[in-house]
């Protein structure tokens, strides 16, 4: 049997390159989509055997919903094969590929299925220097402290003060106070 | 801090002093954010990285491969990977809540003009029922118009169930009337707007968000189905918490002690701050303000509670009540015998009340409470005196007396 692979991740390049490696290895790549697609729909039409989606996408919550519907949706790997795949699960998460599979799908199928997936999210990393959620956490704190340090030293304003303009500018633009910085720290100290 | 609390030095020393806790980008997550940019976990002398997951499958994985010392969760989390329901089975335990309410259901503009159309009194009627929607319900089945669509957030989520329940008090059957789906709280708003759903149930900043943006109306908040229902909770594998017991206690001082801050309106802004400037909500401030801020007084539909009335005892009933739910819509097939037994080893008050006496804070002396038998404050008795205990209503004025047998 093919086992069909579906794709849901908002990284159209990863995606293409998670295609083709899937395809290379004998997998059969039923379509990529990104978290703003309707994935009830996809999954009804599609009947995917398996899916691979970018662990940082919120909408594995959907699949997992469809888990628990019935036999013919595709179950968390954590859930598959207990004895055999804590290790690959593991590696897995630590670097953001989250894989479901359908429960009659060969165990060694999996494993392949999810190792190519893990060698081609690590080198996608690896090219674009991508961070992960809780290095983003960080280096977005880090970009704020030094917009309001920017703005302390241009204007003589205390830190509380530079929080509140960030934050009033954040208010009227609605935008993050991420944004908000990141916008600070692009201008010219002339212009700030 | 009080005359009733443990000396320092007789506390027992955490085994661990770095850990790593999992959380959404929620505004409930607050205690946890209070906790480490405040210094509370500092203060117990630990080191405290909190690792801002994505989605609850998330935070499943990562707890049950021990990738995570311990994470906010939906109250039945602990009881689901106990039982094997959800992913690998895990023994998981919570000994402390970390907020009570804080969800609201919302539907499209279009469904909500349908519903006053159907039944202009029962959409006058406060909280607001579910009768409007059965009538268009009927309506659309009359016409062969496809079933309407609901999300909540998860599969074992609270607002799943309070979403079933608020449907069923007004006479739709979830199962047979609708389309019920799980979509993260993020796309909510998008996708009531593109037409893809026409309601839903999520909690805060995500109802403020899509009513800002006027893409939908917040009909009812969860403090009106169950009010002070539980919402998260604190939990940690049991494996865990046998293996380091000072480490789990000082992590539930350091907790404590962030709720009661969170407490004070004046520290919510502060709290919203913390959230929005270090990175942990990519939302924009004034969203988590006004959501965090909502009275103090008075539960309105975004309303956290994270201390007050006794908010932080783990009580035993109170999961209870989410396993009746899940029985009743025959999503949990286990025998009394084998819920009680996970009930006492998933909830946990035995360990709350080490780490409150600990602080001196009053605490409950039982470990379980009826549900529905209180319209506002009452008093009930506690460990140093009475305790101030909020309303418990129920929607529909359903009254719930816990038996437990262990």
């Amino acid at each position: 049997m093919t086992v069909k692979v579906l794709i849901v991740d908002a990284r159209p390049e990863r995606s293409r390159a998670l295609e083709q490696a899937l395809h290379e290895a004998g997998f059969d790549v039923v379509t990529r989509v990104d978290e703003h697609d309707d994935l009830y729909a996809i999954m009804t039409r599609e009947v995917p055997d398996a899916v691979i989606i970018d662990a940082a996408l919120p909408s594995r919550d959907t699949l997992e919903h469809m888990g628990q519907l019935g036999r013919r949706f595709p179950k968390p790997m954590i859930m598959l094969a207990e004895e055999e795949t804590p290790e690959l699960t593991r590696e897995a998460t630590s670097v953001g590929v989250s894989a479901y599979v359908v429960e009659d799908v060969q165990p060694a199928l999996v494993r392949s299925m999810v190792n190519v997936a893990i060698a081609s999210f690590e080198s996608h990393r690896a090219l674009k220097g991508e961070l992960t959620r809780t290095q983003t956490t960080l280096a977005q704190r880090r970009t704020v402290e030094r917009a309001k340090s920017r703005l302390m030293q241009a204007h003589a304003l205390t830190e509380d003060d530079a929080y509140q303009w960030l934050r009033k500018r954040a208010m009227n633009r609605r935008l993050t106070i991420f944004e908000v910085a990141q916008a600070v720290l692009a201008t010219d100290d002339s212009e700030s | 801090m009080n005359d009733r609390q443990t000396p320092r030095d007789a506390w027992p020393s955490p085994e661990l002093d770095t850990l790593t806790l999992g959380m959404l980008p929620l505004n409930d997550a607050a205690p946890l954010v209070v906790a480490r940019e405040r210094g509370f976990f500092a203060e117990q002398g630990l080191d405290v990285t909190l690792s801002v997951e994505s989605s609850w499958a998330g935070i499943r994985d990562a707890m049950q491969l021990a990738l995570l010392d311990g994470a906010q969760t939906l109250p039945l989390m602990p009881l689901a990977s106990t039982l094997g329901l959800d992913g690998r089975r895990t023994p998981m335990l919570s000994a402390l809540t970390l907020s009570l309410g804080g969800n609201a259901i919302t539907v499209s503009n279009a469904l909500y003009d349908d519903m006053l159309a159907a039944d202009p009194d029962a959409m006058a009627a406060s909280p607001t029922s579910a009768r409007a929607l059965a009538t268009v319900v009927r309506q659309r089945r009359e016409t062969g118009a496809p079933p309407l669509r609901f999300a909540s957030v998860y599969p074992f989520s609270s607002h799943r169930y309070l979403l079933r329940y608020w449907l069923a008090e007004g006479g739709v059957d979830p199962d047979r009337d609708l389309e019920l789906r799980v979509v993260p709280p993020p796309l909510v708003a998008q996708q009531l707007e593109a037409g893809w759903l026409d309601g839903y149930c999520v909690g805060e900043p995500w109802n403020t968000l899509a009513a800002r943006r006027e893409r939908g109306r917040v009909l009812i908040g969860s403090h009106a189905i169950w009010q002070n229902g539980q919402e998260k909770v604190f939990a940690v594998r049991e494996e865990w918490a046998q293996a380091y017991p000072a480490t789990h206690r000082a992590v539930l001082r350091a907790l404590l002690k962030a709720c009661a801050w969170l407490e004070a309106p004046a520290h919510r802004g502060e709290a919203a701050r913390l959230m929005c400037e270090r990175g942990y909500l990519d939302v924009a401030p004034s969203v988590v303000e006004d959501s965090m801020l909502a009275e103090g007084a008075s539960l309105t539909h975004g309303m956290s509670v994270f201390h007050r009335h006794a908010a932080n005892f783990p009580w035993r009933s109170h999961l209870l009540w989410y396993a009746g739910q899940m029985r009743r819509w025959q999503h949990l097939d286990v025998d009394d015998a084998v819920l009680d037994e996970c009930l006492s080893r998933c909830v946990r008050p035995d360990l709350f009340r080490e780490a409150a006496d600990d602080l001196g804070i009053n605490y409950p002396l039982v470990d379980a409470k009826s549900e529905g038998e209180h319209g506002g404050a009452w008093v009930m008795e506690g460990r140093h005196g009475p305790l101030d205990m909020g309303g418990d209503r129920l929607l529909g004025g359903a009254r719930f007396a816990p038996s437990l047998h262990s």
